[in-house]
């Protein structure tokens, strides 16, 4: 075939150029084709999540954390609902518009600023206020035409009940700030996620979180919804079950908060489990305030530091109490004879220092029981001397002194026992007598928790049998099921003779009878204790109580301390005994303003 | 018209039933995607209806054109050449203004656009041209009444303005010079003064954007400054690939491979004048209007204004995978993130609904198609049918070739439809037309005269 009327040549060159253009257009088909394989066949995965991705949108509803109940069941905090205002837009639009902001401004009293993140994107939600009452959840209701975007939903809240004497043993909650949050979401948190703050909340958050609800919805591109794929409702966190007793925890509290400077702290342990019935730690805050302007009061309060929980994490020094732990170690490394009588004078003269007692004139004759009684230190100073350094520090290291107690709380610290090798690499100094002489009537660098002397007492009571505290006996989810449950288990047993027990109980029984623990006499009911006066370099002693009782077969023990409060016998023991008074059920007897007058310092 | 006795009997005897077929399925399955398209917008019946309607009527005047013998163009290519000028600044006087352009003509209910008629009158006239003038083909004055042929539909067309509707033109010019003998290396000089003209700005603007994405060479972002900062800059680049050229010319001279000097100084004037045309190129730019044509390499720089469209389409082609989501169910379609969905972005609405499966296919067809047209072309009686019918081939390659590019993001975003699939009735009857000429020049392939 060729064209009509020309060349055969000029055909042949145009079918070869008819070669090439045909080929030419099947490269640019093969070109397309390949781009096609491409995005729908090798990237056909990853384009059909991202258009899952931009359909859907979850609305979130926040599931309510789990009920923390004491051990009668009560419950220290329950979850209520208060009102959030929110942006929803249902148009592409980042940020409300400012008239609605100006409005909703103008309703709430309040200066609102939206927050928008990066992520943004259609569809999301964005938080403008929060903790609304119903009245101003209905103003906003009422001007819906006005507020366009705005959305009123419910969101779960704590209620504290005891707020403020339960505040260090539950914690409270708080949003998660953008620091934590690179931690934190491996573990399954998220922006705008609320954590428990302190106390149980943070120890158990894990427990404590629901698992959150919303609707699952498929959005257009303009951010409508379009239709509901599902539901889930949220999911209540697990309940978790204290140890801790309300009636105790209040009467600690309020004693405390009445003592002489209202601060420190008190721990109340079950002897025979190692169970915390009360646990305080003095000024406490409102737990219910948390988030709130309310809130930054405590936060500023830089002379009580009401926030800091004193029960595990304030450090002092142990005073008198720390003779229990020279007691102990002078009974079975020296073998003392408890009839063999000592001589106060008190002074004491070591080197060429001049060490005093806290009684001027001297306790005269004392032996081992009355000196403990009256906590001379004189005596105890030449049971140091005589044990040396070394006796004292393995001794108190039997009882855990300089480690953390493992109770189940968050950021306890471990105190502190100086050695002479701590001495020499700090100060470059070598250890002398006189360190070794103070620190026998507990003070110095030493330094102890409440928390570790109630579970030093508690073992003393046991006679050495050191449980692990706790606070957390049981937890169960939502469907009944006991997803944790405390075993109570020995720390261990610390391996004394039985002389030894019998002398330093005697000597404990014999501080309350007729020593310095006398305000912690109870009718009916022997007590055990010892009073500690801790001087520290700012002003004021602090006022130590460790006691337990029955002392016959003791259940519970307690550990005292009034910061700056003064003398032990007078500030801190009165406290103890309030504490046995609500847990034996004891009617209070009238304070006698005489005696306290009378009452020496310790 | 023909008044041959057996004109049907005679039609369906020499009808490419290939071309056809393919054809018949094209529309079909475009009528689908239009109904998908617009389900969500509750238009869908009036569309198809629309898109039926234009599908019959161009059959009508696929079968009149079929009929008319294709040598009349030839003779009358004078007069058709004023009459697509006339439509076209009819259209700048009568048009309809629709979002910044005049495009439409309409009659009542009716409107059309008219450069979907020119487009094909052009591909008559300059075949016509370039059959008279085969013998002078390869002297540059012919090249030079090839281009102000084009320059009257292109400037006419510009001021509408249609950017995206000119390409094709050129495309279709420099294919028809070619198979026609014109010089290949006037034509690639031609090729590389526009490629310049429009390259430079939006190259200029890719490197800008560049510097959001991976930031830059240092060196490289101060010679692009520098280049915006001082006009000359520019030159200097093209003396210097200027005295390549010539470098390169000479040192083959040297090695005995002698080239007419003619050829590196045709280069040299290319690319000088290249780079002129592209600084005004460069300053009647707006902004937005270089960005838009770049935006596409990297639409994640603004995924919700320049680059919205192409990150949509290129989510609705992929998330289709293999088979599809099924008819109706696209879910970028269907929640209307895909924009302009029964028009220019049809094709995604098909790679969404029927995957992979269904929009290979559809290549496929539109090859077929092609390839049956450059069958006709090569068995056409007379060099005018094949100039006229591969020029035809030509422009529909390059529709689908420039709109399935334009969705898969390979291409700026331009308003270039899918003939045969994109809503429309003057495309539809337009192209229509265009395979009734295709069929005219068939049936007529073995009538001698």
């Amino acid at each position: 075939m060729v064209w009509q009327k020309e060349d055969k040549y000029a055909y042949e060159i145009f079918l070869e150029k008819h070669k090439i253009i045909l080929v030419f257009f099947a490269l640019l088909f093969i070109f397309i084709s390949v781009r096609l394989f491409y995005l729908q066949v090798i990237k056909g995965n990853h384009y059909r999540r991202v258009s899952d991705q931009q359909r859907m949108y979850n609305t979130h509803e926040r599931a309510p954390r789990g009920i923390i109940y004491s051990d009668n069941g009560s419950m220290m905090v329950v979850n209520d609902f208060s009102y959030v205002a929110l942006f929803y837009p249902f148009e592409q639009q980042e940020t409300p518009s400012d008239e609605t902001i100006e409005q909703l401004s103008v309703i709430l009293k309040r200066d609102i600023k939206p927050s928008i993140d990066k992520s943004w994107r259609y569809g999301r939600v964005v938080k403008l206020a929060d903790n609304l009452t119903m009245e101003e959840m209905f103003k906003i209701q009422e001007k819906k035409l006005v507020l366009s975007g705005i959305s009123v939903v419910k969101e779960p809240k704590r209620v504290y009940s005891f707020s403020e004497q339960n505040s260090h043993v539950t914690g409270y909650t708080g949003e998660i700030r953008a620091d934590e949050i690179e931690r934190l979401s491996e573990y399954g948190y998220k922006m705008g996620d609320y954590v428990g703050r302190g106390g149980v909340e943070q120890q158990y958050d894990a427990y404590l979180q629901g698992t959150d609800g919303g609707w699952q919805l498929e959005v257009n591109a303009k951010g409508h919804q379009t239709k509901a794929f599902k539901y889930i409702p949220p999911e209540i966190g697990a309940s978790v079950h204290l140890t801790v007793n309300q009636n105790l925890q209040n009467a600690a509290y309020d004693a405390l908060k009445n003592s002489a400077t209202g601060r420190g702290a008190v721990v109340v342990l079950d002897t025979k489990t190692g169970a915390v019935k009360a646990l305080v730690s003095s000024p406490g805050f409102d737990t219910n305030s948390a988030g709130t302007k309310e809130f930054l009061r405590y936060l500023n309060d830089k002379k009580n530091l009401p926030l800091f929980n004193r029960a595990l994490q304030a450090l002092y020094p142990p005073g008198s109490i720390f003779k229990i732990i020279t007691f102990v170690a002078a009974t079975e490394v020296l073998n003392i004879n408890p009839k063999e009588a000592d001589y106060c004078t008190g002074s004491f003269e070591l080197g060429n220092r001049w060490y005093t007692c806290w009684l001027k004139t001297g306790h005269g004759r004392v032996n081992l029981i009355s000196a403990t009684a009256q906590s001379c230190n004189i005596y105890f100073y030449d049971l140091g001397l005589k044990l040396g350094v070394r006796n004292l520090e393995k001794y108190a290291r039997k009882f855990y002194i300089g480690e953390r107690t493992g109770i189940d709380l968050p950021n306890e610290k471990k105190g502190f026992i100086p050695t002479p090798e701590w001495k020499k690499s700090l100060f470059k100094m070598s250890w002398l007598q006189g360190d070794t002489v103070i620190l026998a009537i507990g003070q110095g660098a030493l330094d102890v928790t409440p928390l570790q002397m109630a579970a030093m007492i508690s073992a003393v009571a046991n006679k050495g049998v050191y449980y692990r505290p706790y606070i957390v006996d049981n937890i169960v989810n939502i469907k009944g099921e006991e997803v944790y449950k405390h075993t109570v288990r020995t720390r261990d047993t610390i391996d004394l003779s039985d002389r030894t027990w019998d002398l330093l109980h005697r000597s404990l029984i014999e501080t309350v009878d007729n020593g310095t623990g006398r305000r912690s006499q109870l009718p009916g009911i022997k007590v055990a204790g010892k009073t500690g006066t801790a001087q520290n370099p700012q002003k004021i002693d602090h006022a130590w109580f460790v006691t337990f009782a029955p002392a016959d077969n003791p259940e519970i023990a307690i550990a005292v301390i009034v910061e700056h409060g003064g003398g032990g016998g007078l500030n801190a023991v009165p406290i103890a005994k309030k504490i046995y008074e609500a847990y034996f059920g004891i009617e209070p007897e009238e304070e006698d303003t005489a005696e306290k007058q009378k009452g020496k310092k310790q | 018209m023909i008044h041959e006795k057996g004109f049907f009997q005679r039609f369906i005897n020499a009808v490419d039933l290939w071309l056809f077929t393919a054809l018949v399925i094209l529309v079909l399955i475009g009528v689908f995607a239009i109904y998908s398209a617009s389900f969500n917008y509750g238009v869908s019946s009036k569309y198809i209806t629309v898109q039926t309607a234009a599908f019959f009527l161009g059959l009508i005047c696929m079968f009149v054109a079929a009929g008319l013998n294709y040598q009349y163009y030839k003779q009358f290519d004078k007069v058709i050449y004023i009459f697509s000028l006339v439509l076209l600044v009819s259209v700048l006087i009568f048009g309809v203004t629709v979002n910044g352009a005049k495009r439409w003509i309409s009659f009542g209910p009716l409107s059309f656009q008219p450069v979907e008629i020119t487009k094909l009158i052009y591909i008559l006239v300059i075949s016509s041209f370039l059959d008279k003038n085969w013998k002078n083909i390869r002297k540059p004055s012919a090249l030079a009444y090839t281009f102000a042929i084009l320059m009257g539909h292109f400037a006419l067309i510009m001021m509408q303005p249609a950017f995206s509707s000119t390409l094709p033109y050129f495309l279709v010019t420099l294919v028809l010079l070619y198979v026609a003998g014109a010089e290949p290396f006037y034509l690639l000089c031609v090729s590389l003064f526009c490629g310049l003209t429009v390259g430079i700005p939006l190259f200029i603007e890719f490197l800008k954007l560049q510097e959001f994405v991976i930031y830059p060479v240092s060196q490289l972002g101060h010679f692009i400054n520098s280049i915006q900062d001082n006009v000359m800059g520019i030159f200097y680049v093209a003396v210097i690939i200027i005295a390549v050229i010539f470098a390169v010319w000479w040192f083959l001279w040297k090695l005995k491979t002698k080239i007419s000097i003619i050829y590196p100084i045709l280069l040299g004037f290319a690319i000088m004048f290249g780079f002129t045309a592209s600084m005004s190129v460069e300053k009647s730019l707006k902004d937005y209007q270089r960005k838009r044509m770049v935006v596409f390499l990297y639409p994640e720089t603004d995924s919700r204004g320049a680059g919205y469209n192409v990150i949509q389409s290129k989510i609705a082609m992929g998330s289709g995978k293999i088979s599809g989501k099924g008819f109706l169910k696209g879910t970028q379609t269907q929640l209307g993130f895909l924009p302009e969905q029964h028009t220019d972005f049809i094709f995604s609405v098909i790679g969404e609904e029927g995957g992979w499966l269904v929009s290979q296919t559809i290549i496929l067809l539109y090859f077929i198609f092609i390839w049956r047209a450059l069958v006709i072309a090569r068995e056409a009686r007379d060099r005018y049918g094949s100039l006229v019918a591969i020029g035809i081939a030509a422009m529909f390659a390059f529709y689908v070739v420039i709109n399935i590019s334009m969705v898969t993001g390979l291409m700026p975003v331009a308003g270039v439809p899918l003939l045969f699939l994109s809503y429309g009735g003057s495309s539809m009857v337009s192209s229509m037309i265009a395979v009734g000429i295709l069929f005219s020049i068939h049936m007529r392939r073995y009538t001698y005269y």
